[in-house]
């Protein structure tokens, strides 16, 4: 295979895993904080929506972006306010919310435009712009790599990061993983843990927004029904894969996109595809069994060892 | 202590009656809002499932498969462990009872014995699908609602595969299977609508499991582990294995609708996307309060919504996706439990009082 082709394969791989990258830090934050978080389909579904509808009412792309981050922000908010206020069950709250989320953008988009199945024709959006780095230019694999990505695909990146640090290094992010840890300590301490979980899901519904805002305006240019296609339960999955550690989460979301643009590649071929989409879910399991076989070893090894010390 | 426990049942019903009254107003007022001609709109979506004996036909077979996986869902759902297999598990059930079917369509065997090998099939299916997370779950302590959301996309690609590549009718115009033939085609049970027996098989299976919830051993162990794992372990209840058995007959149900509904409703096979049987069958479960008797109710109730939504979209534009949000708000307003819980403390409160004072009284 040439430089060149790996190049572009490279380009796809960070093209395809940059809303996976999204959805996983989405899901990363409520897991630092003791939470579940199968709802970043809903928040990314609203945030293609809403980024679409107000970049064409608007005509700016950067009010579309804040648009649907705010969009994800408030699909957040809403299950913090059913699971925390109203003391409804996590599972069966986000269950509920995507169910509403599929139906309910089809039926916001028929109220806005007449049309149920994409706004590619009603609503007039433009994509976030694309980042040129002429100095990489000539490098050869990266240079193909990395020039010419979405704004947002260099920002997956960096947000991984700011999580990493926002979580490690901030006094709110001590809090949080102090709830994740043991909620009773952390309010015993006087740690406020509905606020807590309030923030948390605001923080994971503005990444959720963001990867859906990079769906509608980055990696297509309009809002098409169910766009999201289970890519929040691939970010969910990447993140339980490192128990919720920012730039883990973004590796193991990578390795999602590197298995989707070989199936795009193998498309062109006459391989049966299906299958080939089938690998990565299967890897997935493995590895999440694999994950938890280690964890308890080791939990078993460290009670084994403490029993010893005291005998 | 009855007196309360009474009015926490009652109340209880109440609730999810309210809970499904104010999702129904809301949706009224979304589709008056939105549509030119709201009485009408209004009317269809109420009365429009009633008003012929083609579209009350249609509430009872949109019920079948709702009611199969509503079952799976309350066996799922009564150990507390969300293993949503079930949405994978009636692709699967449907795609090998297809491939079995065609496979016997030009032999001599009976036509009612291939329907019976057709549904066990399916139901094995469905028991391999949520065995998967069960065991996983059990064994290695992975998260059973991560590993079955995927594996419902890893048996969604394996019947497509098997669809595309074993199955397909070259000769058909767009993806589908070979014929399934006539001889494995649900009988109608009622001229004019598209009942089949199916809806049959459904009841019988609401009562069989009925009777393991109540009457017999296994569902007595199986609410125990339910409501507490610890106490159930203390009595001498094999936790782990009740866990993972309660799943796998489960999943023999969602398995068995899907076969059902493939026999029943379809020439072919062309499922190429998950069909969201599983997640209603979870609402369908929540509804019943987990109670297998008042699944049929339940499933009832969700296809009669559908039905009226379908109504209003064939008449008009409006999309039928709408019913989802109503469904999204119910499910939300049953599992909230702050939802009318001062009322309910009221209730309990007052009626304590007062029997405290029959007693005074009495003294």
């Amino acid at each position: 295979m040439s430089a060149l082709r790996i190049g572009s394969f490279l380009y796809s791989v960070l093209r395809l895993s940059t809303p996976l990258i999204f959805a996983a830090l989405s899901a990363a934050i409520c897991e630092k904080a003791g939470l579940f978080n199968m709802a970043a389909e809903s928040m990314m579904l609203w945030g293609a929506l809403i980024g679409v509808m107000v970049n064409g009412w608007t005509g700016s792309v950067w009010l579309g972006f804040l648009g649907g981050c705010c969009a994800g922000v408030v699909t957040g908010l809403l299950i913090a306010l059913a699971t925390v206020k109203g003391k409804a069950d996590l599972m069966l709250a986000q269950i509920a919310i995507n169910l509403a989320s599929g139906g309910g953008t089809i039926f916001m988009l028929y109220v806005v435009t007449g049309d149920k199945s994409t706004s590619a024709m009603t609503i007039k959006s433009q994509s976030l712009p694309k980042i040129a780095l002429p100095f990489l230019k000539n490098v050869p694999i990266i240079g193909r790599m990395l020039n010419n990505q979405n704004l947002l695909t260099y920002g997956a990146i960096l947000a991984a990061i700011l999580l990493m640090i926002f979580i490690k290094r901030s006094r709110t992010g001590v809090h949080i993983r102090a709830v994740g840890e043991n909620p009773n300590a952390a309010e015993s301490v006087g740690i406020s843990v509905s606020r807590t979980y309030f923030l948390t899901w605001a923080i994971s519904g503005l990444l959720g927004g963001i990867g859906g805002v990079f769906m509608s305006m980055g990696y297509t240019s309009a809002f098409t029904k169910n766009m999201v296609a289970g890519r929040g339960y691939i970010g969910l999955c990447a993140s339980s894969m490192v128990r919720g550690n920012p730039i883990g989460a973004m590796l193991c979301a990578m390795v999602f996109g590197v298995s989707d643009a070989i199936a795009n590649q193998l498309q062109l071929t006459n391989a049966p595809v299906d299958l080939v989409m089938m690998l990565p879910y299967a890897v997935t399991i493995i590895v999440l069994i694999i994950i938890s076989v280690i964890k308890i070893r080791t939990h078993v090894r460290k009670i084994k060892n403490k029993a010893s010390q005291v005998v | 202590m009855n007196k309360t426990k009474r009015i926490e049942n009652t109340f209880d019903v109440v609730r999810i009656l309210i809970a499904i009254l104010l999702a129904y107003l809301i949706a009224l007022i979304i589709l008056a809002l939105i549509s030119d001609d709201p009485w009408n709109v209004i009317s269809l979506f109420i009365i429009g499932p009633f008003n012929s004996k083609k579209h009350v036909g249609d509430i009872f077979t949109l019920m079948i498969p709702l009611v199969f996986t509503g079952l799976c869902m309350c066996y799922v759902y009564a150990i507390n462990k969300f293993n949503l297999a079930g949405e994978g598990a009636v692709n699967l059930g449907g795609c090998l009872a297809a491939c079995v079917a065609i496979a016997l369509r030009d032999t001599a065997v009976p036509g009612w014995i291939a329907i019976i090998l057709c549904i066990i099939v399916g139901a094995l299916a469905g028991m391999l699908s949520t065995a998967i997370p069960a065991i996983a779950d059990q064994v290695f302590h992975a998260d059973v609602c991560v590993i079955s959301l995927m594996l419902n996309y890893i048996l969604l690609y394996f019947t497509t595969y098997i669809l595309k590549n074993v199955i397909k009718d070259q000769g058909a115009s767009v993806t589908a299977s070979y014929k399934l033939g006539r001889k494995v085609k649900l009988a109608n049970l009622i001229p004019g609508t598209q009942i089949h027996i199916g809806l049959l098989i459904a009841l019988a299976c609401v009562v069989f499991v009925a009777i393991l919830f109540y009457k017999m051993p296994f569902g007595y162990k199986m609410r125990a582990v339910g409501v507490n794992p610890s106490f159930a372990r203390y009595i001498g209840i094999p936790v782990g294995s009740t866990i993972i058995l309660s799943q796998v007959i489960g999943g023999a149900f969602a398995g068995m609708g899907g076969s059902v509904q493939i026999l029943g409703m379809f020439p072919r096979y062309k499922w190429e996307s998950l069909t969201g049987y599983g997640f209603d069958g979870l609402m369908i479960a929540v509804l019943a309060r987990k109670n297998p008797v008042l699944v049929p109710l339940s499933a009832f109730l969700i296809a009669y919504i559908r039905t009226g939504a379908s109504l209003v979209a064939t008449k008009t534009q409006i999309p039928p996706e709408f019913v989802s949000i109503i469904q999204g708000i119910i499910i939300v307003l049953v599992a909230a439990e702050m939802f009318l819980s001062g009322w309910k403390k009221r209730l309990i409160f007052s009626a304590a009082k007062k029997s405290l004072k029959e007693k005074e009284a009495k003294a």
